[in-house]
């Protein structure tokens, strides 16, 4: 019995040890490591001596190379640095002259010709013109060897039309300027890739973005698929697995084809990468329809300086199926900003043949200057480049359009411009007006008047300085380097403000730094009568413009008016001096696209009458006629209309007067 | 699991409950009492012996128990830490290859290659990710037909890229499914190679294929990157020199006009060269020499602004690491240079590019750029090399990204992502809504009413709503589960159309979700009992919201304050002279807010509005003001609305209920958002001739602010 129980409990103990050992062993023999396990993920091995490695080169080692001669080995390529002469633009400006061509020229020549001679770049003597431009006879017609030639140094060929001229001479170290180049021949950096336009591309101002607003409308096809015969096929989205003629016949029913000149209707538009499709992309980015290419053989216009991934998609075509499910499945605020930059990129750029010659001449002169170019910012964000001028300064901060983008607010203070013109009365009551605001910095007074300026100020509370005008309307615009903070106050003589609207206009301005900010409006409108644009100060439920004998705006639009606008339009001005007000309105409002802001302001009667024009403005043709010298000069009406006007909070509300920060304001 | 079960089932039987840390004492009791139980002559004998016994085996079960469980839960962290499942041993026992004489030598690469010509895509299909997948060969020791090694197995650095790709997310080990190829043959130092035996080494891969989709690292010949933390520190001192040339293999033409640059500019300008006269055991590449005067390299880099990076023997110069190290921005002088990563790195905001031709001229270009655009220079240089040269990881993710970003292009990275340093993308604001654009008027807008029971309120303010010229359908959000609306034909009549959505749940974020049937790009939010506003007002609104698309607008404004005594933010509903949010009572607003609010909220904050049914409409001016930077736009007077606010019963004890938890709300989002994003301004839109000195027949909108 007992050893029965004995015998019980050994087997018992033994064999619970056999059953804990052959749990234990297998993990034990793993816990010393042999090899991996089968199927695990395998990384790169972590090597036991991986400290002990040689370095991959040692300190001091040279390369075993000959020292190579300055200037390495050209071939037949060129590039900047090689075959441009930068030191024959003095000064770093760049100065084109056009060659002269032989013959009878296109009507679209002379618009070319007309539209650089109206740019900044514009020089009469080809000794004076760092740049010599040729120009591509569009009917094929193929020119000689122009004079000057120099084996094509410092010239640019512009070719706007892809009948390219088989050349009779060597391009040799010229510059190409060429619609959709094709990637092989593309010189980066060189030459510049110009986009296709069609026959009929407007000359100036050009056609505005077919997008009538931001997000897709949600009927709208997904997909337009560019035709081999010039037109557009859209696909609903179901449909878009089948996407290539002939593969999906059975899926004809959603789809529609349009004829060549309509634009594609549709969120993303398809487009092959073979040569003759580039007008499509045109097409596709006038419409706000996401232009999806599919390897492209040509080089996309302005690659140089246009950061193309922000308006299309360059895929592979050789995954269509895997980029149309991308497509599908691209999250809406993606698709959003995509649409935006197609038109933003549009307008900028690419609207009229004067945008895209002014761009091609932009991009030269951002090479020449080198490390004060336009920053890639100021490309792809809206005014675009050719608003933008980097001469002002280089840094988005100076600007009044990227404090959004790159986190900053505009200075808070603001300079007072007093423009004094004939009788030449000193403004004393505006001057202690204006010092009284907490946010001045100081008082410039422009000096404009036959009359020599008194000797004797006022004391102010800012410094006041005095400038010597020239006595024309423009001079007001001129950029003075006197000016030192960011917001402009323009002012009249006789312009009359009380320190609380001074203030207010002020802290509306800092929201709306890149607009005009005034106190008097005028508004345009379309005279069917005349035929062309007429303006009137009466008072009216909209406006589109504010008088600059009172208003806020940014110092930078001195700088682009005295800068990039035509002579023509700054002499207009300089005649009328009504056209001043309406050629800074219409600068400002093309370069924004939006309105001014109005303000309220307490002597209405003033309002009646345009302080500037005595005679008000019915009894000045010119001043009339102005507004249309200039909507055709700049191609377009820019000026936009607004309905509304900024007040205080608590304006005219029924509660304390004590309680409200701009009380005077309240006063009838 | 056997010997777990027999045991338990056995010795339970003599016990009720007890917890399993216990067992094991009170299994010795129960054996105890068993025996007791047996009878008293065994007893006493038998006792003390077979005690010991059970006591011995139970231990043992119990030890195997242990034993096995814990063995049970180890192994499974043990194989997720790498140690496990990598192979630890040394380079040197890697497989040897013997590469025949006449194996055969890869074409020629071919200049060429364009991504669509040369690369396969077919092998990176569709990936949720949209990243590349990469495989690494395993290493190998190559030997050619004498045995004589082809080159350095692999070095320090390219043992250290590799692991960089293995432990990112673009590796793979299944050589199937992989659309990029690594080889393990160490190819960084171009000197060290035997180029044909190289060659003929990477054609035997096996998915060599002429090199179709494999990638090789070719790192400039050069010093390995030594990592002196002092040199780390960016210094904030003036610097000494304006303008710095360290490289010591310079062609004579080159060093010719460096000199002369030096003769002009003095003091300003350093030209260095190697030293010549340096005691033994000093390494000459760790100085630089002017004459008789030595420097440390590349701690001299730091005492200048500019430094130059001038073609050498190869166009590539490791100078340039050194100089983006040391802050200093980098003046590269060397045509048809391609910058490192310059398909994505601006290179003009870090550097300064001059032709060859114009060397001479290098100063005065210089002394052209303004202070603040050579400080931003500085900065950007230094970001540029922590962020993507810094380590070999960093260059080799860099390298993968381009090439992902490159197949991927519906995914890749931005321009700004890769070019803005941190401090820049954390307070900029990329505007959903930047295109200037007036939207048309003609397209009019959609009005969509919360409701829950008020329908007799609701009708009232459907049939107001709808006297608005501009409305082009209305949208009824019914949000009470437990009652029908009301029939069809009770509905007012009405000249758009009306549709009625019922909801699943009770939800304030009903009221923002994207609903298929908002067809217009504006949206009206109102609630079912805001009956006051007149026609011209909300005609006037949404004539406000075209001129400004990406604001909210709307009628009753509120305002956040700083209480300086709480230190937190407070809610303020009174008759202020600023404004920071307009409640979404009433408020226009553009749909793609609907879909931000609904998918893209940060936090747990829509969560949180739903719980508390509270506070959705700051919510949604947090929401806009974060993602466009902008401020609300109030239009038209104040007037006495029927807001929670106002609505309270008993006065003043609810309202400062109310207050409260809408402080609280402002409290809790500014910690989901990490910041105050609402904007403060001191306006509001009127018509532009309101309460002017003007007949009212001829204004636009006469009925404006009305009570």
């Amino acid at each position: 019995m007992q050893s029965w129980r004995r015998k019980s409990l050994w087997l018992a103990l033994s064999a619970s040890w056999l059953l804990v050992l052959l749990r234990v062993f297998p993990l034990l023999r793993l816990a010393v490591p042999t090899r991996p396990w089968a199927g695990a993920p395998q990384g790169w091995p972590r090597w036991l001596d991986a400290e002990l490695l040689p370095h991959f080169s040692q300190p001091g080692e040279l390369p075993k190379d000959d020292l190579q001669p300055p200037r390495g080995p050209r071939g037949g390529s060129c590039d900047w640095g090689s075959c441009f002469d930068v030191s024959k633009c003095r000064g770093g400006r760049l100065k084109v002259f056009v060659q002269p061509v032989a013959g009878p020229i296109s009507d679209a020549h002379r618009g070319i010709l007309a539209s650089i001679e109206s740019s900044r770049y514009h020089s009469v003597s080809p000794d004076e013109a760092c740049l010599l431009l040729g120009l591509e006879a569009p009917a094929g017609e193929c020119s000689p060897v122009p004079p000057q030639w120099n084996g094509g140094r410092n010239h640019l060929v512009l070719s706007l039309h892809p009948a390219f001229c088989p050349q009779t001479f060597q391009l040799g170290q010229a510059m190409v300027a060429k619609a959709g180049p094709t990637v092989d021949t593309f010189r980066p950096g060189f030459d510049v890739a110009l986009p296709l336009l069609p026959e009929a591309h407007p000359l100036r101002g050009g056609a505005p973005g077919q997008l009538g607003q931001h997000s897709p409308h949600p009927g709208v096809p997904l997909l337009a698929l560019a035709e081999e015969r010039g037109g557009w096929r859209t696909a609903g989205a179901d449909s878009s697995a089948c996407p290539w003629d002939g593969r999906c016949e059975q899926d004809r029913g959603p789809e529609q084809t349009h004829p060549g000149a309509t634009l594609p209707n549709a969120t993303f538009c398809l487009i092959p990468g073979h040569g003759p499709d580039a007008l499509h992309f045109l097409q596709a980015l006038q419409a706000g329809c996401i232009p999806v290419l599919l390897s492209p053989r040509w080089e996309l216009p302005f690659s140089e300086v246009i950061d193309w991934t922000k308006a299309a998609i360059v895929a592979d075509e050789r995954l269509l199926f895997q980029v149309l499910t991308a497509l599908q499945e691209m999250p809406p605020t993606r698709v959003l900003a995509l649409r935006q930059q197609t038109q933003f990129l549009w307008d900028a750029y690419f609207s009229s043949v004067e945008k895209v010659i002014h761009t091609t001449l932009e991009i030269i002169q951002d090479r020449i200057f080198g490390a004060s170019a336009h920053p890639s910012l100021l490309w792809n964000s809206p005014p675009g480049a050719l608003l933008a001028l980097p001469t002002f300064s280089t840094s988005p901060l100076d600007f009044p359009f990227y404090h959004l983008q790159r986190g900053s607010r505009p200075t808070g203070r603001f300079s007072a411009l007093i423009w004094v013109g004939d009788p030449g009365q000193p403004p004393l009551n505006l001057i202690q007006a204006v010092a009284g605001s907490q946010h001045c910095a100081q008082i410039l007074v422009l000096w404009s008047s036959e009359k020599p300026p008194p000797l004797r100020w006022p004391k102010t509370a800012v410094p006041l300085t005095v400038l010597a005008g020239q006595r024309k309307a423009s001079d007001r615009f001129l950029p003075h380097t006197a000016i030192s903070t960011d917001a402009i106050l323009s002012l009249d003589a006789h312009s009359s403000l009380t320190t609380s609207e001074v203030d207010f206009a002020f802290v509306v301005w800092q929201s709306f730094p890149e607009r005009m900010v005034g106190f008097l409006t005028w508004s345009h409108f379309w005279d069917e009568a005349r035929g062309g644009w007429g303006y009137t100060a009466e008072r009216a439920n909209e406006f589109s413009m504010v008088l600059t004998s009172a208003a806020f705006y940014h110092r930078y639009y001195h700088t682009l008016l005295t800068h990039s606008l035509p002579e023509a339009l700054r002499t207009l001005a300089d005649e009328a001096p009504t056209c001043a007000d309406i050629l800074m309105n219409f600068l400002v409002a093309a370069v924004t696209k939006l309105p001014p802001i109005k303000v309220p302001y307490g002597r209405q009667h003033l309002e009646a009458r345009p302080p500037l024009t005595p005679g008000g403005p019915e009894s000045q043709p010119p001043a009339q006629d102005c507004i249309n010298q200039m909507a055709a000069e700049f191609g377009s009406m820019p000026l936009v209309s607004s309905r509304l006007r900024l007040d205080p909070v608590l304006f005219k509300d029924p509660v304390s007067v004590l309680r409200k920060k701009y009380r005077s304001l309240e006063k009838p | 699991m056997a010997s777990v079960a027999w045991s338990s089932t056995r010795w339970h039987s003599c016990s009720g409950t007890m917890e399993w840390e216990e067992e094991a004492a009170c299994v010795i009791m129960c054996a105890s009492v068993k025996y007791n139980i047996r009878g008293p002559a065994l007893i006493p004998r038998m006792k003390t012996k077979h005690r010991i016994y059970y006591v011995t085996l139970f231990s043992i079960v119990l030890l195997g128990l242990i034993a096995t469980g814990m063995f049970q839960f180890w192994p499974h962290s043990i194989e997720s830490s790498s140690d496990w499942n990598v192979e630890k041993r040394s380079v040197r026992d890697v497989p040897v290859v013997r590469l025949p004489a006449d194996s055969p030598i890869p074409e020629r690469g071919d200049l060429s290659c364009r991504m669509h010509t040369c690369f396969d895509v077919y092998r990176c299909g569709f990936n949720p990710k949209n990243k590349i997948k990469v495989y690494i060969y395993s290493l190998k020791k190559y030997v050619d037909d004498s045995g004589v090694p082809v080159s350095n197995t692999i070095s320090r650095e390219y043992n250290e890229l590799l692991t960089a790709i293995s432990d990112s997310d673009y590796y793979t080990d299944d050589i199937n499914r992989a659309c990029l190829f690594v080889p393990s043959i160490d190819v960084l130092n171009q000197n060290t190679l035997r180029i044909k035996e190289t060659a003929q080494a990477l054609a035997q891969l096996s998915r060599w294929d002429r090199g179709t989709n494999h990638l090789l690292f070719n790192m400039l010949p050069g010093g390995p990157p030594d990592y002196n933390t002092a040199l780390d520190v960016p210094r904030d001192s003036p610097r000494r020199y304006f303008l710095l040339s360290s490289q010591m293999a310079v062609h004579p033409e080159y060093r010719e006009d460096l000199e002369a640059l030096q003769a002009k500019h003095g003091e300003s300008v350093l030209v260095l060269d190697k030293c010549t006269n340096l005691s033994e055991g000093v390494l000459s590449v760790h100085k630089r020499c002017r004459e008789h005067q030595v420097f440390d390299y590349p701690q001299v880099l730091q005492e200048a602004i500019f430094c130059v990076v001038l073609r050498g023997a190869r166009l590539g110069q490791a100078v340039l690491s050194d100089v983006l190290r040391a802050g200093c921005v980098p003046v590269v002088i060397a045509d048809s240079y391609i910058l490192p990563f310059s398909e994505v790195l601006d290179w003009k905001r870090a550097s300064v590019v001059v032709p060859e031709e114009k060397m001479s001229d290098v100063y005065g270009i210089l002394q052209s750029i303004p202070q603040r655009q050579i400080e931003e220079m500085q900065r950007q240089a230094r970001w540029f090399w922590e962020a993507y040269f810094q380590s070999i990881k960093a260059i080799a993710l860099a390298t993968l990204q381009i090439i992902s970003d490159r197949i991927y292009p519906y995914a890749a990275l931005s321009y700004e992502e890769w070019n803005d340093p941190p401090t820049v993308k954390w307070s900029s604001v990329s505007n959903p809504l930047f295109l200037p654009l007036i939207p048309p008027q003609s397209q009019g807008f959609t009005a969509i009413v919360l409701t829950y029971d008020r329908v007799e309120s609701l009708f009232r303010v459907i049939t107001e709503v709808s006297k608005v010229p501009s409305l082009s359908k209305l949208l009824v959000v019914w949000n009470n589960q437990n009652k029908n609306p009301p029939e069809d034909s009770l509905w007012p009549k009405i000249r758009v159309p009306l549709k009625v959505v019922r909801t699943a749940e009770n939800k304030l974020s009903n009221r923002f979700f994207p609903y298929d049937e908002i067809e217009t790009e504006a949206v009206l939010a109102i609630d079912d009992d805001i009956i006051m506003l007149t026609s011209d007002e909300l005609q006037f609104g949404y004539e406000v919201w075209r001129e400004f698309p990406d604001r909210l607008v709307g009628y009753p404004g509120r305002l956040h304050l700083w209480d300086h005594e709480m230190n937190k933010w407070k809610y303020e509903s009174e008759w202020t002279n600023e404004v920071s949010m307009v409640l979404t009572g009433a408020a226009f607003y553009h749909k793609y807010f609907n879909y931000l609010y609904t998918y893209k909220m940060p936090g747990d904050i829509k969560n949180w509005v739903d719980a508390h049914m509270n506070c959705e409409d700051i919510a949604m001016n947090f929401l806009v003001a974060n993602v466009t930077g902008k401020a609300v736009i109030k239009v038209t007077p104040r007037k006495k609305f029927k807001c929670p606010e106002c609505t309270a019963i008993d006065g003043l004890s609810l309202d400062q209920t109310h207050m409260v938890e809408r402080s609280e709300c402002i409290n809790k989002f500014a910690s989901v958002f990490g910041t105050m994003p609402l904007k403060v301004v001191e306006h509001r839109a009127d018509p532009v001739l309101y309460k002017d000195d003007f007949p009212e027949k001829l204004k636009s909108f006469p009925n404006i602010g009305s009570l």
